[in-house]
């Protein structure tokens, strides 16, 4: 469109939308083939410091969520409205121009037209045309010049509608996306079973949000195939709303639940240590002491007047399986050494260790003897939650999109026009007509008509 | 596995099919022509009915489901879309000239599937991830939509084969009966001219090519925007959100702004045939990328 203003006339070319539809591939190519967030860290780590620390600013390893590619996004967005600007009118004028029914004349030269002769009089066959013209196109409009009748008729003008619709779509689906962007959020939960929880991870390392009520996991099932490949994964959740059980559900990959506008979906799931491990403190075969231990804690043994320190507390070290740090204090000296809860094994496959590292024998303080039982292990459920008031504008555009381009393909805006008069014997008949788009379906309709038309017989009329 | 039979020698029949395309454009008559199109409907009823034999007997095995699951199953469903969308514009254009390099896509993809030794042909039963009402709405429709653009990439094949040296020229010229009556007049056998030559006369004129292109995007378009909309329903429903742009999303995404960008230049800029055509092969490419290529990058889609 020209328009006077240069810069409405830029925001309102096609070129633009082409160029930055361009732009858009490009940019999403990039963003799967470079890898992104979590992924990047280990070429991140390839890289100089000068290089990571430019392309991590111009977000290279985020495209998706950049600065730039939203930018690209909200200048297809000025694009499509500044060109609805034109358009809209435009489309406006197209459904409400009427032709003349004699503009058939201009016509009648074009390589479309169907020429029929029929041995009815004029009148006769010009009711014959309206009424089989009606029944394709609705209300016939008729005028006569002279010798002549023109019959004219249209159907479908409501499809140049289509295009406008498409793009509205486009657009509408790019205001729910933003609604999700900005009112929405997406993150995980980890929660044991038999525990609740109310705390939501979010996404990318966005922090923590608390929920206002909490979940409970009271069950994870998980069921297998003879294969061994897995069947269902399975959490059976309690919400708890003020610290009474509010909805009880299942939770099911592909069948997620929603509860007080966040909806929950299955996602992972694993084992965690339940509880704390146990320290067991044996003197000449009794046991005198058995305590559950935490980091950082402290205990005293009465008789040697000797403080226990625990200093560090291992799932796995050095592949040995669970084991404790202790620092003992007493007046005998001071000590440090590790207890392991598999001491048994890791002796018997290695003979003589604890004569070759004295940190890891477990009677480092004599009289004692310390042993561990390591925590059992839980299932817990790794659910996804997450709130996107902007689902429904998508949907409804994703669905105005769809009907707009139903209607631009598969309709089309068909006028038509019937030229009658008087030859020698009968009459003739001169058939025109244009489409907006499938010219073929068009051409197919025209000799149908002009068939219909010229058949002596009413035949199935 | 009575389906695997059946769903092999389809394999062949397809070949057969091809054979006798090829054949029409060497001779230049349309009796081998005719011969094309009946092998290959029979071959697509064959495959019809091994693909329904197979959902019984995954039925049968106590784990049904429709046989769009893995990348065998994908294979042999994308081969029967392109055959299917192939005979639909065959009828609907009138012309079985572009059989000679539609056919031999659905042989490929045939026996890729059966014959590669890293591709599983069991039936499995469905993981948690797949147990859905959308998969079939969504993989139907994306096939669909790919095997439209199949068409269109060999209708471009055809038009750039052609070269410009016979191209008619002219723009936005519709193409409407005269572009097929001229056609129509080509495939008179012509005993002296060489079998090349003869095999390029019966190329299609450059404005019906254009027309089956833009037919043909069309379809694919419409088919992959429906693929793309169940496809972020069930990632609404499976993943907690409609788009995670991962590889394969970003990748139909981009295919389908390339086909957008094409309808736009032609509708607004009034291109036709030439660079139609190369935007036919440019879109098969995303196409084939978005299919397969992505398996090579990580992702949730992945097929195993
Ligand atoms: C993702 C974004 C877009 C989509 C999906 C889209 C889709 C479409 C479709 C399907 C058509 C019909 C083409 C045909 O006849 O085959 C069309 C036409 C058109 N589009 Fe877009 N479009 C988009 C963006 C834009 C933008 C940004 C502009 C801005 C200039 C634009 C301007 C037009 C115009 C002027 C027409 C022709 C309308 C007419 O004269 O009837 N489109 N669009």
């Amino acid at each position: 469109m020209a328009h006077k203003n240069p810069i409405r006339s830029f925001f309102a070319s096609v070129k633009l939308a082409v160029v930055l539809l361009i732009a858009i591939a490009a940019a999403s190519i990039l963003g799967t083939l470079i890898p992104q967030q979590e992924a990047a860290g280990p070429f991140i780590a390839r890289l100089g410091p000068g290089w990571s620390s430019f392309l991590m600013k111009i977000q290279v390893f985020d495209v998706f969520h950049s600065f730039w590619y939203a930018a690209l996004m909200a200048l297809l967005a000025l694009n499509l409205i500044v060109c609805s600007l034109d358009l809209l009118p435009r489309t406006w004028r197209r459904y409400r121009r009427k032709d003349d029914p004699d503009r058939m004349e201009r016509l009648a030269d074009l390589p479309a037209a169907r020429i029929v002769v029929t041995g009815r009089d004029r009148e006769e066959a010009a009711k014959r045309a309206t009424s089989l013209l009606e029944k394709i196109a609705g209300p016939v409009t008729r005028r006569e010049r002279g010798e002549r009748i023109f019959l004219h008729a249209h159907r479908g003008a409501y499809s140049h509608f289509g295009v406008p619709i498409i793009h509205a779509g486009v657009l509408i689906v790019m205001a729910g996306v933003m609604i999700g962007l900005f009112s929405g959020f997406e993150g995980y939960m980890t929660i044991p079973e038999g525990e609740s929880t109310a705390t939501v991870r979010l996404k990318s390392g966005r922090g923590e949000r608390v929920l206002p009520f909490s979940v409970r996991c009271d069950r994870f099932v998980l069921e297998f195939y003879e294969n061994g490949a897995p069947r269902t994964y399975r959490s059976d959740l309690t919400f708890l709303q003020n610290g009474r059980e509010a909805q009880s559900a299942a939770v099911l990959v592909n069948h997620p639940v929603t509860f007080g506008g966040i909806r929950f979906y299955q996602s992972s799931y694993g084992t965690m240590p339940g509880g704390n491990p146990v320290l067991t403190v044996v003197q000449r075969e009794r046991k005198v002491m058995e305590v559950e231990i935490a980091p950082e804690m402290a205990f005293v043994l009465p008789e040697h007047r000797a403080t226990v320190r625990v200093l560090r507390v291992e799932d796995n070290l050095m592949d040995m399986g669970p084991a404790v740090k202790l620092g003992v204090t007493a007046p005998s000296g001071s000590r440090q050494f590790w207890v392991f809860a598999a001491i048994e094994q890791i002796v018997a496959a290695n003979p003589g260790i604890l004569e070759q590292v004295p940190l890891f024998d477990p009677a480092s303080f004599a009289p004692y003897l310390f042993s561990l039982r390591a925590a059992e292990r839980r299932p817990y459920t790794g659910l996804q939650a997450a709130r996107d008031p902007g689902v429904p504008m998508v949907a409804l555009g994703a669905a105005v999109l769809m009907a707009g381009l139903l209607v631009v393909y598969f309709r089309s805006h068909r006028r038509f026009w019937i030229l009658l008069e008087t030859a020698d014997e009968g009459t003739r008949i001169g058939v025109v007509g244009r489409s907006s788009r499938d010219e073929a379906g068009m051409n197919r309709e025209l000799d149908r008509l002009a068939d219909a038309i010229g058949a002596e017989e009413e035949a199935g009329t | 596995m009575i389906d695997a039979k059946i769903l092999g020698a389809t394999t062949f029949v397809y070949f057969a099919a091809f054979a006798f395309y090829l054949l029409r454009m060497a001779s230049g008559r349309e009796s081998w022509g005719r011969w094309g199109a009946l092998t290959a409907l029979a071959g697509l009823a064959a495959h019809t009915a091994a693909l329904a034999l197979r959902w019984v007997s995954s039925y049968q095995m106590g784990i049904g489901h429709a046989p769009l699951s893995n990348l065998y199953e994908s294979l042999i469903f994308f081969s029967w879309s392109i055959t299917a969308v192939y005979l639909f514009f065959e009828r609907r254009m009138r012309d079985r000239s572009l059989g000679v390099l539609v056919l031999p896509a659905a042989f490929l993809f045939m026996a890729y599937a059966s014959l590669s030794p890293h591709i599983d042909s069991r039936i499995q039963p469905l993981i948690p991830a797949l147990q859905s009402n959308w998969l079939v709405s969504h993989v139907v429709t994306c096939f669909l939509g790919y095997a439209a653009f199949t068409v269109a990439f060999a209708a471009g094949l055809m038009m750039l084969v052609k070269g410009p040296a016979i191209q008619t020229g002219g723009k936005a010229r519709p193409a409407g009966t005269a572009a097929r009556e001229e056609n129509g007049r080509n495939p008179g056998p012509r005993r002296e001219r060489s079998v090349p030559a003869r095999f390029m006369a019966l190329i299609p004129a450059p404005a019906v090519l254009d027309d089956l292109i833009y037919q043909s995007v069309v379809l694919g378009f419409v088919f992959l925007a429906i693929g793309i909309m169940t496809g972020s329903i069930w990632a609404h429903h499976a993943w907690g959100s409609y788009w995670s742009w991962d590889p394969k999303e970003t990748w139909s995404l981009v295919t389908w702004l390339v086909y957008a960008i094409m309808l736009h230049s032609r509708y607004i800029r009034g291109w036709r045939e030439r660079p139609m055509a190369v935007m036919a092969v440019i879109g098969f490419i995303c196409v084939l990328i978005t299919y397969l290529g992505v398996n090579l990058l990580p992702g949730l889609h992945t097929y195993q």
